[in-house]
């Protein structure tokens, strides 16, 4: 797919009428800049952090930005690549990027929360997740010796406070099940099973996403016990699982190693939070022009729609309930790493014009002449033209 | 729908220095027909058939064009390359050969002596069934798994070979993608003669390619596990090697997305060659697709799932990229318009296929959606036309342009 090289930059569709509206905040994976455009596609504040990004950013409702640095790479660590969205550091910075907290965390990857009592909860491949011989003897599936250094690295959710004091951990191994919740048949035994998104539902318990074992798990808080597990055998590498206002639960399919013969693609779906149903899903027509093999994202908007975040091509797009897309951007952030060129984005958000952390900002266009020249709506090239000669 | 993807279309880029100068044969996946381009994204034929086309298609040196077609009593219709007529018409769409079985899929090849090899589903005994491994158990269709078998005919249709895929496949060593169906060991997608006699066939489903003998059978060459990752379309080079295109699709590890183009040597499994993208998706289909290497060494690639044809340098330097265009990009499965391509093939200007009618001076491109009717002629009512540069205005007259 060359679309990424060739295709039109910012917004290429808006819908002003059908659209929710509001400001998408914006992580470029190999970018230390972080973007919050508006729904013109202008840009109206840039974090410029110290470290890449471990995964996604959030705006919290204080207005400050909070995100997962990669402190180290993986090579530093000591890790493979395989180990992915590796990130080290936590941090908070306030509107204009000036540090407030920051905390060290080693191996913290992917997803992070932070909750209403001010403590914060992220995934790691921590050293005492590290399944013990007999578990992993006992884990099947994946694909045969292709431990790392003869270990599978587990995973674990942490609870810390403001000092860095962990107040709560939920270790992988201890309470999911080797035979059920088992590694897929085409990925490597290095690690299991990738925490690569939770969640806080309103009882206060969390939906986990387990990417390598292609399902969504409910852990209870009290006790740690799954609690329910969601699309197995439906979902394939999933991302971003998250409870709606409804109590559904909506989910990105990526669709990766999906069983059975279908050309790739990815997919959000809805699930039913009982029956684990599947009550609505979005798709892209045809199927392959939405496809994302690893990461991506989705949130439901206030009036019904849903943002999509296809992260390898670097398009968001907001579709209506109905499957019809209101608004679309392509990423015009292009990155050079390591030999790759590209406008990957890791989680989109989109944040509505009153949502608290936006009141009383500077959200003028104005702030940021130069880079809305560069990548602003009003320069980004519209008109295509095949370049013969 | 994307809006952004499906707005950009055509010609995206030639460098006509470097660009293997020719025509384009483009055998889109829904629609009706088969077209040739120049490299400037004109229309300068189109073969409009009834049949839904089934993958390959190859402009033969004679000038006519050799296709395989969708037959509506095939087994596994519903799988991709599911096939069923092999179909060969002149430069106006008459009909001058065909073959008919419906169990017939994916590729064929076109020996020099006119002579053609097909692959066909054969349903395998129970008893060897039950000892294949790999795929999701209890995926078989209606119980049924079904295998190959690579045959080759003659121009009356009389079979002077064939070969039985699961009697010389080994059940512990040819073993499927663990997350495949068990409808079909090994779906071979597609097969050539060595030019010493022994046959290659790439095996779909087992992520492998294949060299048997044809008089004993015995297979003698396996490669491709760990290495290939649902391969599709061998091509035979002049060098001797092997190009083929592997798709990526179900590939263990991490899986990112990325197609690659392979120069292989056979019976060794060298790499000599190979092309991909450093970055994720920037080149990736899952399904479909083919490539090509082109007399100046440049290799002509078909990602078929985006409808996206180019062509790069041995450097892996793109010189030229199209993207289908064309009016057969119809709805049909799907509720809004796609570009898919089954393949796609390029032709000089000096090929023997195309002598005289590449002559005619290509017309400006049609809108999208215009009707062409049904302009496929049965051998019956064919009237010999030598085809003269009025001929073929006459042809473009009635096409309606």
């Amino acid at each position: 797919m060359n679309f990424g090289l060739t295709m039109k930059k910012g917004v290429t569709f808006y819908d002003p009428i059908r659209s929710d509206n509001g400001y998408t905040l914006i992580c470029p994976k190999y970018s230390k800049d972080m973007w919050l455009i508006d729904i013109e596609g202008n840009i109206v504040n840039r974090w410029r952090m110290p470290y890449l990004p471990a995964g996604h950013g959030r705006l919290l409702e204080n207005g400050n930005f909070f995100y997962g640095g990669q402190l180290k790479t993986n090579k530093e660590v000591g890790l493979p690549e395989e180990f992915s969205a590796l990130g080290g550091i936590l941090m908070e910075v306030d509107w204009d990027g000036n540090t407030i907290w920051q905390m060290e965390v080693p191996y913290q990857h992917h997803d992070f929360q932070v909750t209403k009592r001010d403590t914060i909860f992220f995934s790691a491949h921590t050293e005492n997740s590290i399944l013990p011989y007999d578990y992993a003897m006992k884990l099947e599936g994946g694909i045969e010796n292709t431990e790392y250094e003869n270990k599978i690295w587990g995973d674990a959710v942490i609870e810390i406070n403001r000092n860095g004091e962990k107040v709560w951990e939920w270790i992988a191994h201890e309470h999911l099940d080797p035979k059920i919740d088992d590694i897929c048949p085409l990925e490597t035994r290095a690690k299991w099973p990738v925490i690569n998104s939770l969640w806080i539902c309103r009882d206060g318990n969390l939906l986990l996403s387990l990417r390598v074992s292609s399902e969504v798990v409910k852990v209870e808080y009290k006790t740690g016990k799954i609690l329910k597990r969601y699309g197995k055998g439906k979902i394939y590498h999933q991302h971003d699982a998250r409870e709606l206002k409804n109590g559904n639960i909506l989910v990105f399919d990526n669709g990766n190693h999906r069983q059975n013969y279908n050309p790739s693609f990815s997919r959000v779906v809805e699930m039913h939070p009982e029956t684990g149903e599947i009550v609505w899903e979005y798709k892209g027509n045809p199927p392959s022009d939405f496809y994302s093999a690893v990461a991506g994202a989705n949130e439901r908007l206030s009036n019904g729609n849903t943002l999509i975040c296809d992260s390898q091509l670097g398009r968001i797009f907001e579709v209506t309930e109905e499957k019809q897309i209101v608004w679309e951007y392509i990423s015009p952030f292009r990155n050079e790493n390591e030999g790759s060129n590209t406008n990957f984005i890791w989680r989109a958000h989109r944040y509505s014009n009153d949502y608290t952390g936006l009141r009383e900002k500077n959200l003028s266009p104005k702030n940021f002449l130069w880079e809305n020249r560069i990548y602003g709506p009003n320069l980004t090239e519209k008109r295509f033209t095949p370049f013969v000669f | 729908m994307s809006y952004a993807r499906t707005e950009i279309k055509g010609i995206i880029f030639s460098n006509s220095y470097q660009a293997y100068n020719g025509f384009t044969l483009v055998c889109p996946q829904e629609g009706n027909g088969i077209w040739l381009i120049d490299m400037k994204g004109n229309l300068v034929n189109h073969w409009n058939i009834n049949n839904k086309p089934a993958g390959y298609v190859e402009l033969l040196p004679n000038g006519n064009l050799l296709f395989a077609a969708k037959h509506p009593e095939n087994p596994l219709y519903e799988i991709e390359g599911a096939g069923g007529i092999l179909i060969e018409v002149d430069w106006d769409g008459n009909i001058i050969w065909n073959y008919k079985d419906p169990c017939l899929h994916d590729s064929f090849y076109r020996k020099n002596n006119g002579n053609t090899l097909i692959i066909k589903w054969v349903e395998i005994p129970k008893s060897i069934a039950n000892k294949v491994k790999g795929g999701v158990s209890g995926t078989e269709k209606d119980g049924v798994m079904w295998g190959d078998e690579i045959q080759e005919i003659n121009q009356d249709g009389t079979v002077e070979w064939k070969w039985v895929a699961h009697e010389h496949l080994d059940p512990e060593v040819d073993i499927s993608c663990p997350i495949c169906s068990r409808t079909e060991w090994a779906h071979a997608n597609g097969c050539l003669e060595l030019p010493d006699g022994d046959i290659l066939v790439s095996l779909w489903k087992n992520n492998e390619v294949i060299i048997f003998d044809k008089k004993t059978g015995n297979i003698t060459w396996r490669w491709g596990y760990g290495q290939l990752a649902h391969p599709y379309n061998p091509i035979l080079l002049d060098n001797g090697n092997i190009l083929l295109f592997d798709s990526g699709y179900h590939r263990p590890g991490i899986d990112l997305g990325n197609s690659r183009i392979l120069e292989i040597v056979p019976k060794s499994g060298d790499i000599l060659w190979s092309y991909e993208e450093d970055a994720s998706q920037l080149f990736y289909s899952s399904t479909i697709s083919n490539c090509q290497r082109l007399p100046n060494g440049n290799n002509l690639i078909c990602e078929g799932s985006t409808g996206r044809i180019f062509e790069i340098t041995k450097k892996g330097e793109l010189v030229w990229e199209y993207i289908n265009n064309l009016p057969s990009y119809s709805p049909s499965v799907y509720e809004s318009k796609h570009c898919k391509v089954f393949s796609a093939m390029r032709y000089g200007i000096n090929y023997s296929g195309l002598k005289r009618k590449s002559q005619i001076i290509p017309k400006k491109q049609p809108a999208p959606g215009v009707d062409f009717g049904n302009n496929m002629k049965t051998t019956e009512n064919k009237k010999k036309e030598e085809v003269t540069e009025e001929s073929v205005l006459n042809r473009l007259r009635q096409l309606g342009y």
